[in-house]
């Protein structure tokens, strides 16, 4: 289940990769289990005397410890130095203008492995098209696809029953209501969005109304009447052709408004009315008593209003005129079931995550910038203040935590770890990132309430792991309570886990320094070589496990240079589990087979040539990368998993838990 | 809190269409829809085995709509069908028929599914750029000069559902009807956005079908206690009465008075302040001339009392479904309000009489403008009646997608032996350029061209389910049924005498041979050149959308099928 949720994390950022994903990680799985068969020789499990029981796991933690370390150093040091040069870029020109050409064939490599193959040009086409009559100017690009992937159920419509040919665009938007009133009217119209009901009651919840005549009853009643007769006369005067409402209306105003020749569109999700107001910045109407007179400045335009018929029900549609920098277009999905509209739906939004994904650069800039410029400039006196105040702060949280919760057993962990904390402070006196990090770990921390202790827990488990790599010999105890520590955890609350883990990188990042020296230069070299990014947006390279080859290659070249041999046998399981995407990719084709393929790449890279690229279609780099990444992610996740234990209840919120423990 | 069941994993199939039972259910399917095709299709009932509603049909939406599928295979199939039939109402059938021939052919030739996708999107594409070409020769465009077409078209539709228990001269009686009942929801000025009117059908059951009759405007049911006090409507003119609707409830309820706590003090009745405000609105209406008050929901007795002693007649209960066709004939707006009624809301009305049907007594409301009309629809039974009232909504949606799109297909099989004859033709002159784009080799694209003409002539050949022989001739590629016993030895051209859609006679020169049976492809001739084609009295025609989309659902759907490796169902 994790592992599901993982993948479909992962599809849901990037929307591609999700069988990648898969393959990737049980080849990498597989390939650990064997180092982990093999155990003599392997370099995790030297150091390590101590009984059976921890030894596979603590053998487990170390892999996953250098597959963090792989994951945030070696493979961007990789895809910038020697991946880099195969990159292509989806622009033709430098002002980022992208050739329909390119994006043709990125969309179709991507639509090639999610429908069928008989649809798979059209909805390419289809995207295609979409995407150009959507984006006005380029600027508005990212913009563009962060409100497609946003509203994309507003964008679309699924008619089941016809032929999927009929799958089109439309210009404009249609919102899933019929018309409650339709009032034909030509030019430009103006509209209004209400979110109130515009009649209002005798009484309402919180109001309560007093009878204390029929005339009163009656009059009251015939003053509710006229005004919202005013409302819509007032309407009709500014000349507003059509409401929007977000709720039922009552009949009154139905009847009213047809009297004045507006038309009415009732019952719109909030999401509608969101993507409404964001297309053309408008607010909702809100009649009272001073604006009544006055007028109305919340308007829209639209170029034609009429309803329309998919399918056999009818629909509003909206001519909208621009005002962002989404041109509002929608997409008509159509196909015998719905079943096949849907997959076609959501191969669309997909594509467009993806392409979402493509203009995205992968930025160590801002890695650069928090990284002071080497750490042995810093000044001693700076460090030692550091130091100083992130022991005080390490203090007083370990009193304040003690005091409360004595009894607590995970608590007994903590006098361990701060210990072995502090000698790591000590003992890492030269380095001066993990403390500036760990200062902002204990600011955080004392924001958070003090009853997290998971959460604590957790904050404690990075510094401590950092500490241990630093040692050349890891303190079993500490580290052994540590791990028991973090399994509980992990055991009882899934969820918590998978949201720190998520954090986990970003406490990785700053702790460059635990690379040995000799790599954390050549890495702060490659920093300046490269300044802007490892991969620029808009890096492609053609389909067919090109990416998974190249980078094969240079981990493997790489393995062999490596001085530390962790990393090594590292590089190397997740190379060879990478080849074996293209390996599945070339398994049908009789005149591409895998090995040629293979060969050729591989000779080709020896004499430093560019790959010979054949193929048709294009995929960002992106995503590929941020696939690798999240694998990895995964398998740390994993690795770090002893014991399941099964449960009868939903794991009980921590806060829960942390309320009983209190009291 | 609901209880925690453990999670069932779910069942994975692979290669569905290999296994017995699917292939099994598959032909169970086709059987039963085969059989229904046509004229002289085989009656189904439908029926539980706990008793209740019994339903005897051949047509696909009730068929469909009956069966309860459990594979999902064959549920993919029928929710393609049911789609295609709620979006053109006819030839539903045919898309059944022709999806399951094709997943049957295709089967049998045992390619991978992904050449026969390519090669047969690549035949559908043929056949609908032919059915759309001018050169197209199975198609009839529709001359709306003369009723003759769509006349033909209606009889066809009617002709092809024998549940409804016709004969002769009802059925054409009935094809008059609902083409004269479609004819008056046109409207007379045709402006850029044409509104079509409303045929609303009200049932007289257990009649004899003869009796059915298309009244111009609407006919709502008088209640048998208030045919004692009809009197003559107020006029206001000879030939106006003015109306008016209401939408909201005249009954003096308390209904919009919001959720909040209302605090009435002692001695005050708020039933009398409204039954105040409607006795001003009955005041009102008096004043205004109004001689008829409509009401979707209930009238306060007092009111009416009061509008019957100033001579307004009343008609209340009239229901939602009935207020857009009211508002739409009179021109009146549907009113909200109790109070300050606009003049402009009101409507007008050209008559109002009393019509008697048998036992039952309506009001009849005449519009001005006829844009809707009520056709009273007889049936000796109510099965019969239900199957009926099915194909006059069939014959109108019919009629209202041949009005966007003035075309017909030639009916009786004769689309199908030709469109089969026509891709024959082509799929023999191929050229090079195209196989390789479609990335075939030439025999691969001749077997999946033969195993879709088969699955087209196939579909014909389920008209005839009198053990007949079927003919398709040489020149136009029509169908030709002979009826069963003839002897051995006697020339084809003595036994046959019409095709099947009745567009040609018996000709020396035809050159039949069986249908199904291989022969050298020709172009087949069009049937458009000849200039008496629509003097011909009796056409079998089909609604051209609707069965252009029919192909394109049931070659989707097939390739859909065929592509499925694997089938994972959730347990739980």
């Amino acid at each position: 289940r994790m592992m599901v949720a993982c993948v479909s994390l992962h599809h849901h950022m990037t929307g591609d990769g999700a069988k990648t994903f898969i393959i990737l990680l049980s080849k990498l799985l597989r390939g650990l289990q064997e180092i982990l068969d093999k155990r003599e020789g392997s370099p995790f499990c030297e150091a390590i005397q101590r009984r059976g029981r921890y030894q596979k796991h603590h053998c487990l933690k170390q892999i996953s410890q250098s597959l963090m370390t792989f994951q945030t150093h070696i493979l961007d040091q990789i895809t910038a130095e020697d991946l880099r040069k195969h990159f292509f870029s989806a622009f033709s020109s430098l002002e980022g203008e992208i050739s329909r050409h390119t994006m043709e064939s990125i969309l179709e490599a991507y639509f090639c492995g999610r429908i069928g193959n008989s649809h798979q040009k059209l909805l390419s086409q289809l995207s295609c098209d979409f995407y150009y009559r959507c984006v006005h100017f380029k600027n508005g690009r990212n913009e563009m696809l962060n409100l497609v992937n946003d509203y994309f159920v507003e964008l679309h419509f699924a008619v089941p029953g016809l032929p999927v040919s009929n799958s089109r665009i439309l210009e404009g938007l249609v919102l899933h209501r019929d018309f409650g009133v339709y009032c034909p009217a030509d030019g430009d119209i103006r509209m209004l969005i209400v979110t109130e009901s515009i009649h209002s009651d005798l009484s309402a919840s919180d109001l309560e109304f007093v009878v204390n005549a029929e005339v009163q009853y009656q009059a009251s009643q015939v003053w509710f009447t006229k005004r919202t007769e005013t409302i819509m006369k007032h309407l009709q005067s500014n000349n507003i052709k059509v409401l929007l409402s977000s709720v039922k209306q009552q009949e009154i105003v139905i009847y009213y408004a047809k009297i004045s020749g507006i038309s009415v569109v009732e019952c719109l999700s909030s999401e509608e009315i969101s993507l409404l107001c964001k297309t053309t910045g408008i607010s909702p109407f809100v009649p009272t008593r001073d604006n009544v007179r006055c007028e109305i400045t919340e308007t829209m335009v639209a170029k034609f209003c009429r309803p329309i018929v998919l399918g056999s029900k009818r629909y509003v549609h909206l001519g909208l005129t621009r005002t962002c920098a989404f041109q509002p277009h929608c997409v008509i999905f159509c196909g015998p079931v719905h079943g096949v509209t849907e997959q076609h739906a959501s191969a669309f939004q997909g594509a467009f995550k993806m392409l979402q994904q493509l203009f995205k650069a992968v930025d160590l800039s801002d890695k650069c910038a928090a990284q002071p410029e080497n750490p042995n400039n810093t000044s001693e006196a700076v460090y030692c203040s550091l130091q100083y105040s992130s022991q005080q702060k390490l203090k007083m949280e370990n009193n304040s935590c003690n005091g409360e919760k004595i009894n607590n057993q995970q608590l007994k962990t903590f006098p361990a770890e701060t210990e072995k904390h502090q000698t790591y402070l000590q003992k890492s006196s030269n380095l001066v990132m993990p403390i500036v990090k760990l200062k902002n770990d204990f600011m955080f921390s004392a924001l958070i309430d003090r009853g997290h202790t998971l959460r604590e827990l957790q904050k404690f488990k990075y510094p401590s792991e950092m500490g241990i790599k630093n040692k050349s010999e890891p303190v079993v105890n500490n580290h052994r309570i540590c791990n028991d520590a973090m399994t509980a955890i992990e055991n009882t609350s899934t969820s918590v886990v998978s949201k720190h883990l998520n954090t986990t990188k970003d406490y990785w990042n700053p702790g460059n320094p635990i690379i040995p020296f000799k790599y954390e230069k050549s890495y702060n070299h490659t920093i300046q070589s490269y300044t802007s990014s490892v991969i620029q947006a808009g890096s492609v390279l053609p389909v067919g496990g090109n990416f998974e080859m190249l980078l094969h290659y240079y981990l493997h070249s790489y393995a062999k240079k490596c001085l530390q041999p962790k990393i090594t046998v590292v590089s190397t399981v997740i190379a060879d589990a990478l080849l074996s995407i293209p390996k599945i990719l070339h398994r049908t084709t009789k005149k591409n087979s895998f090995t040629q393929v293979y060969f050729k790449a591989t000779s080709a890279l020896q004499i430093n040539n560019q790959l010979h690229m054949n193929q048709q279609g294009l995929e960002s780099v992106y995503c590929k990368y941020q696939l690798v990444a999240s694998v990895l992610h995964c398998v740390t996740k994993l690795l770090t998993i002893d014991l399941i234990i099964a449960i009868r209840r939903l794991p009980q919120k921590t806060e829960d838990n942390d309320s009983e423990g209190d009291l | 809190m609901s209880r925690i069941e453990a999670k069932k994993p779910s069942l994975c199939t692979d290669k569905p269409l290999t296994k017995d039972v699917v292939s099994f259910s598959l032909s169970v399917l086709s059987g039963i829809v085969k059989s229904c095709y046509g004229p002289t299709g085989r009656l189904k009932q439908l029926h539980n085995g706990m008793g209740g509603y019994v339903r005897i049909t051949s047509q696909s939406s009730a068929l469909l709509g009956g069966l309860s599928v459990t594979h999902p295979v064959l549920n993919l199939l029928t929710a393609s069908v049911k789609n295609h039939i709620s979006r053109f109402s006819d030839c539903g059938l045919f898309t059944a028929i022709l999806c399951c021939s094709l997943v049957e052919n295709f089967q049998r030739i045992n390619f991978e599914s992904s050449t026969v996708t390519k090669i047969s999107r690549h035949l559908l594409s043929s056949c609908i750029d032919y059915l759309k070409s001018e050169a197209c020769g199975c198609r009839l465009s529709v001359d709306f000069d003369s009723i003759k077409t769509l006349l033909s078209l209606v009889r066809s539709i009617l002709a092809s559902k024998p549940a409804c228990m016709l004969n002769k001269t009802e059925a054409s009686y009935i094809s008059t009807l609902i083409l004269k009942a479609f004819l008056l929801t046109i409207p007379h000025s045709v402006e850029t956005n044409v509104v079509l009117g409303k045929c609303v059908i009200v049932p007289v059951k257990d009649k004899r079908v003869m009796e059915s009759a298309v009244y111009p405007g609407l006919l709502i049911e008088i209640p048998v206690f208030q045919l004692a006090s009809i009197f003559p409507v107020k006029r206001v003119s000879s030939s106006t009465i003015k109306m008016a609707l209401f939408c909201i409830s005249l009954s003096g309820d308390l209904s919009n008075i919001g959720d909040g706590p209302v605090i009435v003090h002692h001695g005050i009745s708020l039933e009398v302040a409204v039954l105040d405000q409607l006795l001003n609105l009955g005041k009102q209406l008096v004043n205004d001339q109004v001689g008829l008050v409509v009401c979707q929901k209930v009238i306060h007795p007092s009111l009416k009392q009061y509008l019957k002693e100033h001579r307004v007649i009343t008609i209340d209960r009239v229901g939602l479904s009935m207020v857009e066709p009211l508002s739409q004939m009179t021109g009146s707006q549907p009113i909200a309000a109790l109070h300050s009624l606009s003049p402009t809301c009101y409507g007008s009305l050209k008559d109002l009489r009393t019509e008697n049907f048998v036992s039952k007594h309506f009001w009849h409301l005449i519009p001005n403008d006829i844009l809707v009309c009520s056709l009273i629809l007889c049936n000796r039974n109510e099965m019969a009646w239900d199957e009926l009232k099915h194909v006059c909504q069939t014959a109108e949606h019919v009629l209202q997608l041949t009005i966007k799109q003035p075309l017909a297909l030639l009916g009786g099989g004769c689309t199908e032996t030709h469109l089969a004859s026509y891709i024959k033709h082509k799929s023999s002159t191929l050229s090079t350029g195209i196989l390789k784009a479609i990335d075939c080799s030439q025999t691969q694209y001749q077997l999946v061209a033969d195993a879709f003409c088969r699955s087209l002539e196939c579909v014909a050949c389920c008209l005839e389910h009198d053990d007949g022989e079927i003919l398709t001739d040489m020149v136009y590629g029509h169908f030709w049924s002979v009826q069963s016993g003839f002897p051995s030895d006697c020339n084809w051209s003595d036994l046959v005498l019409k095709c099947g859609c009745g567009i040609y006679n018996n000709q020396r020169n035809l050159n039949w041979t069986v249908l199904q049976r291989q022969c050298i492809p020709f172009i087949p001739q069009s049937c458009s050149n000849r200039p008496s084609v629509n003097a011909t009295d009796h056409l079998v025609l089909d609604c051209f959308t609707a069965k252009c989309s029919g192909l394109q659902v049931a070659v989707e759907t097939a390739n859909l099928i065929l592509d499925l490796s694997y089938i994972v169902e959730d347990q739980n």
